[in-house]
């Protein structure tokens, strides 16, 4: 991220992911509450649908997205040596990344078995 | 009434301690004229104060854990025993008087005056009453700083933070209809620090004398930079 990036455009970032994950989340507890999948071949229909699969990666990548700008900010506020805290940066982005890497991965699977 | 206050002499003193007081409290009497009346038990007690009505903003302290200006807060509204310590998150001078340099480099770095780039009218710049409107709640700030000292985000980065005063301040340019410098205000508060470190906590609206909402201006800021931008 730039630093002309790193304002704004976060901020605004940070907002609409957490509109999408809210609006994802809910329709997520309503299928789960009153059309839950029965069992693994059932699931596997449901989330494997076109629709589902990329609403739910979108998910994950919002998701993924707003921790990042989350956990940035205490990191700004907090961790002043910037040593320390690129080093944090580094090691929370690697693990956002493998997060969402295994995630796609899952949802992939998914489609093709 | 029982009053503990902060002493701090960096001369003789390794950190600051509390001391007691007794203060006869007479209907009416607010905290100053505690303060006031301490000074005169101990003249080596030091704070600032001026004008003693709420219009200078020399006598902002912290209260019971909440920053207040001495001089508008009736003594019979605190809780016993009354609390009294200098602003929190800045280097302490003596006692009560603490150091607002930051606090004001931040203000003046948000250029607080109209900017104009049309030559100058040879009359003032008029603007309708509606207009004028937009300024109520923003040119009320008396900068006592009661708002920035309470505010974490300032806590932690007060180089880099304009803190909720000078943003306050910042928008008060911004809605301003004879200013000019829109953009180059808006450009020069983008980055991570000087205006993204407010995360809404709030307590400068908690805490303001003259009852303004730093929050709500920075909010107005946000929006505008959102509205320019896309």
């Amino acid at each position: 991220m730039s630093r002309k990036a790193s304002g704004l455009k976060a901020w605004a970032i940070q907002r609409l992911t957490a509109i999408y994950v809210g609006l994802f989340a809910l329709y997520l507890l309503l299928v789960l509450l009153f059309a839950a999948p029965a069992d693994y071949a059932d699931w596997k229909a449901w989330v494997g649908g076109p629709v589902v699969s990329v609403a739910m990666l979108l998910f994950v990548v919002s998701v993924l997205m707003h921790a990042w700008i989350g956990v940035r900010d205490v990191l700004i506020d907090y961790v002043h040596p910037i040593a320390i805290r690129a080093a944090l940066l580094g090691v929370i982005a690697l693990a956002l990344v493998a997060m969402g890497l295994w995630a796609a991965q899952a949802l992939i699977l998914v489609r093709l078995t | 009434m029982k009053f503990l206050v902060s002493r701090y002499n960096p001369d003789s003193d390794a950190a600051p301690y509390m001391q007691e007081f007794e203060v006869e409290v007479p209907r009416g009497m607010m905290l100053r004229d505690a303060l006031l009346d301490i000074k005169r038990q101990d003249e080596s007690f030091s704070f600032r104060h001026s004008c003693g009505e709420g219009v200078c903003g020399s006598d902002g302290v912290n209260v019971n854990g909440t920053n207040k200006l001495a001089c508008i807060t009736p003594v019979s509204e605190l809780k016993e025993p009354i609390e009294v310590r200098p602003f929190p998150g800045r280097p302490i001078i003596r006692d009560l008087v603490v150091d607002m340099t930051q606090f004001y480099q931040q203000y003046k770095a948000v250029k607080p005056w109209v900017v104009r780039n049309d030559p100058m009218p040879e009359q003032e710049i008029l603007q309708s009453p509606q207009e004028r409107d937009k300024l109520d709640g923003l040119y009320e700030c008396i900068l006592c700083g009661c708002c920035s000292t309470s505010c974490p985000s300032f806590w932690w980065n007060p180089e880099k933070f304009h803190g909720p005063q000078a943003l306050l301040t910042a928008w008060r340019f911004l809605a301003d209809t004879r200013d000019q410098a829109t953009d180059e205000r808006l450009d020069a508060l983008e980055g991570p620090y000087k205006l993204f470190r407010c995360h809404t906590i709030m307590n400068c609206v908690e805490v303001c004398p003259k009852g303004l909402n730093p929050t709500k201006a920075i909010g107005h800021i946000k929006a505008l930079m959102l509205k320019n931008s896309v």
